[in-house]
């Protein structure tokens, strides 16, 4: 019953929400003290408004609206304000917005005819230009306002590669793509989100690539939210993920231009907002988490070996602690036997069972690992020497924990900072705890039940339609060649079956180099 | 079903699915701290018929815990625990003994088993069915023989191994100086026909450095019980026999010249090619062996192929010597089948077998083994001719 009542409220809200915004499309009044009277009232007790009065060339009243701060005053005073008040008006000859549009040297200059068209142009730091008699106004594209300078991605560094990261601002963000893609194909469509923030999101993908419905299904679910605002990536991720309840990322978070670019080329769709670095790649598959950026442009042999490493130590972050408890509890026979005499030895006087070892090592590394990221740089650094300190030489010589443990914890640890993307680490390191927890109730037959589970939650999620383990589940034998190996760029021909299917090759084949080549 | 799966309560229905997991509790969870690891087992036979079994259990804090430097252990631990019980079966005395442990009895690292003198005399056979059957041992657990208590042996505290006796004896047999044999190995020849077997046969030695094992010298066992013992030497021709040799070093002494040379064996392998006819049984034994130079303590000339084929040739007969050594003891003298003949026999021949198995026992004394081994010299070592001779005063043939 509570449900059913919230639900209603939820309506009605939505309702007031849609009245108010109705009296701001209300088309602009004709007598330019109306108009004024109106925007005072929006904009009351919002000191940073500016709504500047003057008259062009002393004879028709105007109004100026902008935002302090969000608009280039030079270019206000200098490009719009000195011409138009030093115009000469011939009486009745001219249209008011004919003269405006033709004195004033602004190129991104649009027209504007209600008041929520005024708000939007406003509140982006466009100033607008109103005159008497006349019910078009001006939106000018003079915003300006701080910026952070593009710096190198902080989360997702790189030996070799491109140094540039987004940045807070949009229009940044869109640059360095149409930068990187210089094709009209390049298509970006803009929306907004949020009822307050409304937050700009770009949706970019390019045409010929993409599939079309994917597109459609993503403007689809973009255009499903209904929220007070948009902070972060994060908070879309939430409203368009297919398994809401998964612990695995079904988006691909990045803040790297050339990972967007590559994704794009693959027939991708990028979701860019307004206000974060991150942006959103869909659809994502559980192989392009485990693939960093760099993996393209080492060379192939190296990119290989690498991502085998990564394999394997996404297997010891997930599992490495708790076969340690499973051996170490339930199938001693398991170990060497020298490997056992010294783990026996160094558990000899430890107070704890192996599980509660475990947990409490694995718990505080956690904390550790979380304190580290929130602290102060000053402090880190501290931080860390005194967690190494305590955790690890001074709980084994004050017999707490063993030895073995210590080095357990610290591989595993390792092991999950080599997962590229943090999204998808973080969801390893969370599955951990209940593998422990199968671990020291079933043993291996637990740690297997867990691996079971696990494999089938991934096999039955997808990411915007597109199976999560693919090209794995469903095989797809020829894109091995970029997932269990890195194949060399002159072989790798194909984009992705699933998401490239419109457009199947990348380039053409046959251009392995040699020196007889072009010789003939 | 529908209702089941009501959002509100999935929930609660995956959590109550998870639930049953922890039922169990840690059912059958051993911490490492709770176990007694056992590194080997010995088998003894009381007075009154009896089993007595003792075990080796490692001492954890012999060997170092946390807070002290890896390696060096506490002093005054003892590195081994042997303690024994007696019962009427192996298991029984596991019990008796379990009653005086205070930590759980694992052989899950069991590394050696021995086999005390008395209880060989009355067959093995039975009792090597509990480290088949019980899932715990494991079934590469090395077997031996001692000709006195085997608890003596698990006393032993040798200088390498950190202390354990167990860990010693399955390192020499792992060297396969003497014979090398499994559980599993054990269970298999006891299960041909004839059960006759054949353990190396262990011994401490004691001298002014210390403790020590060494292995010389095997058991022979026939149909399960202990006929007799051979030594040292006549070992090494059973390991020939049975295909059995990896390292090994034959020494001559060449007819024309004086001094020794000694060769070290690379490969070798021996064929029982079993042959009837006209009712009579004949075993042929190839053995094709290669070899390298190690030592010239003449002035022979390692690089003429000549001296070669000498060497060659008079490496063959000592080797047929050796062969000859373990037939006239172990074939004729305790009539027992641990070379493998009978089932070489029943391989090629399995009706003329199936007639004859009964009297094995009396045939197999009688058959003629011929010996045909051919060696071949590889290469004569780092240096060809003789070292520290003038090139004049070598011997050249």
């Amino acid at each position: 019953m509570m449900w059913r009542i919230r639900r209603k409220k939820d309506k009605k809200k939505k309702q007031s929400a849609l009245k108010q915004s109705k009296q701001e499309q209300d088309p602009l009044y004709t007598h330019i003290t109306e108009n004024e009277n109106q925007f005072r009232q929006i904009y009351e007790d919002c000191s940073d408004v500016i709504l500047h009065p003057f008259s062009i060339g002393g004879k028709h009243q105007a109004l100026l609206i902008y935002i302090d701060g969000l608009s280039n005053t030079e270019e206000i005073d200098d490009s719009v304000l000195s011409p138009l008040m030093t115009a000469t008006v011939n009486d009745g000859e001219q249209q008011v917005s004919t003269l405006i549009k033709n004195t004033v040297a602004v190129s991104d200059t649009k027209e504007v005819h209600t008041f929520s068209d005024c708000i939007q142009a406003i509140s982006t730091g466009k100033p607008v230009i109103l005159a008497d008699n006349s019910q078009t106004g001006f939106s000018l594209g003079l915003s300006k306002w701080e910026k952070r300078s593009v710096e190198s991605p902080e989360a997702e560094k790189v030996v070799r590669g491109p140094r540039e990261g987004f940045v807070e601002t949009l229009t940044v963000n869109t640059s360095m793509l149409r930068r990187k893609i210089r094709s009209p194909k390049l298509k970006m469509q803009s929306m907004e989100i949020g009822r307050y923030t409304k937050t700009n999101v770009m949706i970019t993908y390019v045409d010929g690539l993409v599939d079309k419905t994917l597109v459609e299904e993503v403007l689809n679910r973009l255009n499903r939210i209904d929220i007070d605002g948009v902070l972060e990536s994060g908070v879309i991720e939430e409203f368009i993920e297919d398994d809401p309840h998964s612990p695995f990322p079904q988006t691909l978070a990045t803040e790297r231009p050339d990972i967007v670019t590559s994704n794009l080329l693959d027939g991708r769709v990028a979701i860019l907002i307004d206000g974060t670095p991150f942006s959103l790649i869909v659809p994502t598959t559980l192989y392009s988490l485990l693939q960093a950026g760099e993996d393209y442009y080492r060379r192939y042999l190296m990119a290989t070996a690498i991502r085998w490493l990564r394999y394997l130590f996404l297997v010891i972050s997930l599992l490495l602690p708790s076969l340690y408890v499973a051996v170490l509890t339930y199938h001693q026979e398991m170990l060497p036997t020298s490997l056992l005499i010294s783990m026996a030895a160094a558990r000899e006087q430890i107070p704890f069972p192996a599980l509660v070892e475990v947990l409490m090592m694995e718990i505080t590394f956690e904390a550790l690992r979380e304190a580290g990221v929130r602290l102060p740089n000053q402090v880190g650094s501290a931080v860390s020497i005194v967690g190494a300190l305590v955790i690890g030489e001074a709980a084994v010589s004050a017999g707490i924990v063993s030895a073995p443990m210590v080095i357990v914890v610290a591989i595993t640890g390792i092991a999950s900072f080599t997962i590229p993307r943090y999204s998808a680490a973080t969801a390893i390191r969370m599955l951990r705890f209940p593998m422990i927890l199968l671990a020291g109730t079933l043993g291996l037959l637990g740690i297997m039940l867990g691996i079971i589970m696990i494999v089938v939650h991934l096999a039955t999620l997808r990411s915007f339609g597109v199976p999560y383990l693919s090209p794995m589940a469903p095989m797809q034998f020829n894109e091995m060649k970029d997932t269990l190996v890195r194949a060399p760029w002159w072989k790798l021909n194909k984009r992705p079956r699933l998401t490239g299917e419109s457009n199947k090759y990348r380039q053409s084949s046959g251009q392995k180099p040699s020196p007889i080549r072009g010789k003939e | 079903m529908k209702r089941l799966f009501k959002p509100e309560k999935r929930l609660l229905t995956i959590v109550l699915c998870c639930i049953p997991i922890f039922l169990s509790g840690c059912w059958d969870r051993t911490e490492v701290n709770d176990l007694a690891i056992i590194a080997g087992v010995g088998l003894d036979r009381t007075d009154n018929g009896k089993i007595e079994l003792s075990v080796q259990i490692t001492n954890p804090k012999a060997i170092g815990g946390p807070g002290m430097s890896s390696g060096s252990g506490q002093s005054g631990q003892q590195p081994v625990i042997v303690k024994t019980g007696t019962g009427k079966t192996i298991y029984d005395a596991r019990s008796k003994l379990q009653e005086k442990t205070s930590r759980q009895l694992f052989e899950g690292h069991n590394r050696v088993i021995i086999i005390g003198k008395s209880l060989a005399e009355t067959g093995i056979r039975k009792h090597i069915d509990f480290f088949a059957r019980f899932p715990i041992p494991r079934l590469r657990a090395n077997v031996f023989f001692t000709d006195g208590k085997a608890t003596d042996i698990l006393k032993v505290i040798p200088s390498f191994e950190n202390g354990e006796s167990a860990e010693a004896a399955r390192e020499l047999a792992e060297l396969k100086i003497g014979m090398n044999v499994t559980t599993k190995d054990l269970l298999q020849q006891l299960a041909s026909s004839s059960g006759d077997t054949a353990l190396p046969k262990i011994t401490a030695s004691k001298s002014k450095l210390g403790e020590g094992l060494k292995v010389n010298g095997t058991a022979i066992f026939k149909n399960n019980k202990l006929t007799g013992q051979i030594d040292d030497k006549v070992t090494r021709g059973l390991l020939w026999l049975t295909d059995a040799i990896e390292t090994a070093s034959v020494t001559i002494q060449p007819k024309d010249a004086e001094g020794y040379i000694s060769f070290k064996i690379l490969r070798s392998s021996t064929e029982l090619i079993p042959t009837i006819k006209n009712g009579k049984w004949k075993m042929i034994v190839r053995i094709t062996t290669e070899d390298d130079v190690t030592e010239n303590e003449t002035k022979l000339d390692m690089m003429d192929p000549k001296i070669v084929e000498k060497l060659e040739k008079q490496m063959e007969k000592s080797i047929d010597k050796r062969i000859q050594l373990v037939l006239d003891e172990v074939q004729t003298g305790m009539e027992a089948d641990v070379f493998g003949f009978g089932e070489a026999f029943e391989r090629t021949y399995p009706q003329k077998w199936k007639q004859q198995e009964d009297q094995w026992d009396k045939k197999f004394p009688e058959i003629e083994v011929v010996i045909k081994s051919d060696v071949k010299i590889r290469r004569p070592g780092r240096s060809g001719g003789p070292q520290g001779v003038p090139q004049e005063k070598e011997k050249k043939k």
